[in-house]
């Protein structure tokens, strides 16, 4: 299934770019999200549940970046077991650009499931991706909205 | 005295599943039972890299999780394939996946817990890590060389292959006056039975035994796979199947969730639980069909038939079935090619593939809707191009009713069929000329109707033929024990099975009538290897045939244990005495002379008032085994009515109408039901049932929200008529009948829905026949018509 879309985000090209490699934000826009632990430059686990149709499950996975030009685009390419629920896997090619008042993000994605997802959740992926990423944008983008918390001193 | 051998009589067990007091093996529950839920495979190809239980072992309930080295040990490898069927291979399957994993929905870990809700709970928490891989998925993509290989157990992907030629087909296409060829599509499906697969298997330990409930056709078959396979002795192995909620074929396969229910019971120790629910059912059952094939056909200048040849390519998933193997199908839609007609030469391929879906296997009308489909539209189309009438062409071409025995070009025996007495009976019932007139005036409406016609045979009544000649153990013959109870009852414990089609009643109708009594007192028992004698159960259209006929003698030797018995206790010849209205009768005056209820009082209570020597023992057995013909074929045709809107390219099905001919009929209601069942079981994949895999093997569509099934209101009227040709091979002379709808019902409506289309020139060759495949047939013609 293809997934394409943009998103024009009210921060410039290098705030965005630091904050899809950021932990803390990624952890809070993904929706789901349990826990996102970094484990390198470019490697992450997480643990999503979601719940697609009549379908609810715990995703663990693991979510790579790739192909990276700073600050203009990168591939990140994942793959989660829901365990009974089936999996999900695939990968987006994200790429940024510098617009007047912000960076115009661009997605270009190619995701696969299996499983119980797609016997029984196969009708309502494609609306429910299209509803995960665009809930994923808005909660990116209101993290790149929110000032930079204070952290523990 | 009334004759109960045909008379229409309603099922024995209607009323009480009415009523709400079946007794399923999903009904069934035993004390310290325990239920079991599989872990599956999300992938359709990949290799097994860790299962990781620990979190699932905490889960409330669970008592354990069973995972390839514990389990699979217990049970002996089965493998799908048959001597007869020279070459064919099939990797050894077992219980549970161990490195490589084969299809999606391929069980990995089985969860034992006190419930079937915590069990399930228990799976969501085991992570199954496979390391995924490019999957075969398509048939003919699979047999190319250098294809990856579905299965890493077999030496390629070609499953089996077979051929069938006469020495001149190639003389016969070459002085043809015509030849017709298209290519077909016949979609996956399944069974799609009202109570799913289900299992209670409970070891008992301390005496050995090995007790499985299980809702199958074929309970000998399984005592003896059970037995084999977990090496118990057969005597300590019995299977009971109870009331059975639909089988059609689906049930009597070799399945990993069965064989696991049986090992784990074995492990445990305790009576383990496996019921399918609806979403496994679909990932786990057999699916049927699932067949391309290219065909020609060659026909003189006055539209005789001369040969066919056909091309069947068969992918039937990553292992072939057991223990009747997934090549089965594939062999009979190439045999059974051309079968109604004088067709003196033909070739016919077969091609079985391996592929990373769920298995194929018999289902009913094996391969019957495939061959029937496909001679039948070829036929059509020699129609068209010779000019001649639907009804003209298979009155020119179909046996003649005289001509019997007949051998088809495909080597098949026919005893006797009524082809053409048939075929005047459906222009009879359908009027074509009104069904023409009334095409020409609605089409000037914008409404564009059409009809189709389908001659069929069907297989029934297999002796050894099918599975026994290649190894299989499963029985040719069947068992009955007739005994008479001490006040008159009779009893029939018989060895074919019940599964909604009303066998029990039947085998009461012909047992009543050995013995002079009403149905109603007769009861059957089956579907227990304890309690029945041993036999091949019911599977192709032979429990009418092969079981009646078994019951018919064991009914007669009792009548003549009955009739000595009551010749020595009247002093008369038991020659002048025969069973009439429950009582013993004088042949010559019609005088009744003892009542059944007194022999029994005698023969129970006071033999010591017998006279010396006299057996007064009122149980008998038989077995039967067809001798004679290696299958009772049976035949028929079929219309169909349809209503195609052009526009959206949904069809209404107006009517259908069958003319068969089964032999003697048991029960005329049950024969009806069984056509009609059949008829709906064959609409159902012309027009919406199918297994829709994307190409990663997924299954796309595995729910009753998105798989189709025909519903009442998409049915027609369904209008049935008989001819009563019986088998000589029997005293009874039945012959099947379950899969007669089934086999002609789908080619019927193709050319139903093709002659419906043709002002615009649109053709369907693939099933099911979806709005979007009609839209699309008019939209390639279309352009054909615009851009030649």
């Amino acid at each position: 299934m293809k997934l394409e879309g943009e998103q024009l985000l009210s921060a410039d090209p290098q705030t965005v770019w630091a904050a899809l490699f950021d932990r803390d934000v990624l952890a809070e826009a993904i929706p789901g999200c349990e826990s996102l632990e970094q484990l390198s430059e470019t490697e992450f686990t997480a643990v999503v549940k979601l719940k697609i149709g009549p379908v609810s499950a715990r995703f663990k996975g693991a979510v790579t970046l790739s192909d990276i030009v700073p600050g203009q685009s990168c591939t990140l390419s994942g793959k989660g077991s829901g365990g009974v629920a089936g999996f999900a896997k695939g990968a987006a090619q994200v790429t940024l650009a510098p617009e007047a008042d912000g960076t115009r993000l661009c997605y270009d994605a190619d995701i696969a499931v299996g499983g119980k997802l797609a016997s029984l959740g196969n009708r309502l992926i494609g609306a429910t991706a299209q509803k995960l990423t665009d809930a994923f944008f808005t909660n990116f983008s209101d993290a790149l909205a929110q000032p930079e918390e204070a952290g523990p001193t | 005295m009334t004759l109960h051998i045909g008379q229409s009589q309603r099922r024995e067990n209607a009323r009480r599943h009415l009523a709400g007091r079946g007794r399923f093996v999903s009904d069934l529950a035993l004390p310290r039972m325990l239920h079991a839920v599989f872990v599956r495979s999300p992938m359709a190809k990949g290799r097994l890299v860790e299962i990781d239980t620990s979190e699932a072992e905490q889960s409330p309930g669970v008592v354990r999780i069973l995972t390839a080295a514990e389990l699979n040990a217990r049970c002996k490898p089965w493998v799908g394939t048959l001597d007869h069927f020279a070459g064919m291979q099939s990797p050894p399957m077992s219980i549970l996946a161990e490195e490589e994993v084969l299809w999606t929905g391929q069980p990995v870990a089985m969860i034992i817990a006190k419930s079937r809700a915590e069990a399930e709970d228990a799976a969501d928490l085991v992570m199954v890590d496979i390391e995924d891989s490019e999957p075969v998925t398509d048939g003919a993509a699979a047999l190319q060389d250098g294809a990856p290989l579905a299965n890493s157990g077999a030496r390629d992907n070609l499953c089996y292959e077979a051929l069938l030629e006469t020495p001149a087909v190639n003389e016969a296409f070459a002085d043809a006056a015509h030849v017709v060829e298209a290519s077909f599509t016949f979609g996956r499906h399944t069974a799609v039975t009202l109570e799913p697969r289900a299992v209670i298997a409970d070891f008992d330990p301390s005496s050995g035994a090995l007790t499985v409930h299980h809702g199958t056709q074929t309970p000998y078959q399984f005592q003896d796979v059970y037995a084999r396979h977990f090496g118990l002795p057969e005597g300590k192995v019995r299977v009971i199947a109870p009331d059975v909620g639909g089988s059609f074929g689906m049930k009597l396969h070799v399945y990993n969730e069965e064989m696991g229910a049986v090992a784990a019971s074995m492990i445990l120790e305790r009576p383990v639980r496996y019921v399918a629910d609806r979403l496994e059912s679909f990932l786990s059952d057999i699916h049927a069909r699932d067949h391309i094939v290219k065909g020609r056909m060659a026909l003189d200048a006055e539209g005789k038939i001369l040969a066919m040849d056909v091309d069947d390519l068969a992918p039937v998933g990553a292992v072939s079935a057991y223990p009747r193997t997934s090549a089965a199908e594939g062999n009979q839609v190439i045999r059974l090619m051309g079968a109604p007609y004088n067709m003196p030469d033909y070739r016919g391929r077969l091609q079985v593939a391996f592929q990373n879906k769920v298995q194929t296997s018999q289902y009913r009308a094996v391969g019957h809707p495939i061959a029937c489909a496909v001679t039948e539209a070829l036929v059509e189309r020699a129609a068209e191009v010779t000019g001649l009438d639907p009804f003209e062409i298979r009155a020119r071409n179909l046996i003649a009713d005289d001509a019997y025995p007949h051998v088809s070009a495909t080597g098949y025996q026919f005893e006797k069929l009524s082809h053409q007495a048939s075929l005047a009976k459906l222009r009879e019932m359908m009027d074509p000329d009104a069904l023409r007139a009334d095409q020409a005036r609605l089409r000037e409406q914008g409404i564009y109707r059409g009809f189709g016609i389908a001659s069929f045979v069907e297989i029934t009544n297999p002796g050894a033929a099918f599975y026994g000649v290649g190894g299989a153990r499963i029985s040719a013959q069947d068992g009955a024990v007739v005994r008479m109870t001490p006040s008159g009852d009779i009893h029939c414990a018989i060895s074919v099975t019940e599964q909604g089609q009303g066998t029990e009643t039947i085998i009461a109708q012909v047992v009543a009538d050995q013995l002079g009594v009403s149905p109603e007192r007769v009861s059957v028992t089956t579907g227990d290897t304890a309690t029945t004698p041993s036999g091949g159960a019911t599977w192709a259209c032979r429990g009418a045939g092969i079981g009646g006929e078994t019951a018919l003698r064991a009914g007669r030797k009792l009548r003549e244990r009955i009739l000595t018995l009551a010749g020595a206790l009247l002093q008369a010849d038991p020659a002048t005495l025969r069973l009439e209205d429950g009582a013993v009768v004088d042949v010559a005056t019609g005088e009744a002379r003892i009542t059944l209820e007194e022999i029994g009082r005698v023969a129970t209570y006071r033999p010591d008032t017998l006279p010396d020597g006299v057996d007064h023992s009122l149980t008998v057995a038989h077995h039967f085994a067809p001798s004679g013909y290696p299958f009772d074929f049976t035949n028929g045709i079929q219309g169909s009515l349809v209503e195609v809107d052009v526009e959206t390219g949904i069809v209404r099905i107006l009517k259908h109408w069958v003319v068969e001919d089964c032999g003697r009929i048991i029960n005329p209601l049950l024969v009806d039901e069984q056509i009609r069942g059949g008829v709906v079981q064959g609409l159902g994949p012309a027009f919406f049932e199918e297994c829709q895999y994307d190409a990663d093997g997924q299954l796309t569509n595995g729910s009753l929200a998105d798989y189709l099934v025909p519903m009442a209101c998409e049915m027609p009227d369904i209008e049935i008529a008989h001819i009563e040709t019986p088998t000589e091979d029997t005293i009874l002379g039945a012959k099947g009948v379950g899969e007669a709808g089934t086999a002609a019902a789908g080619a019927a409506a193709m050319n139903a829905v093709n002659d419906a289309l043709r002002p615009f020139g649109a053709r369907l060759t693939q099933t099911p026949m979806t709005p979007l495949r009609i839209l699309d047939a008019l939209d390639a013609a279309r352009k054909q018509r615009t851009d030649p």
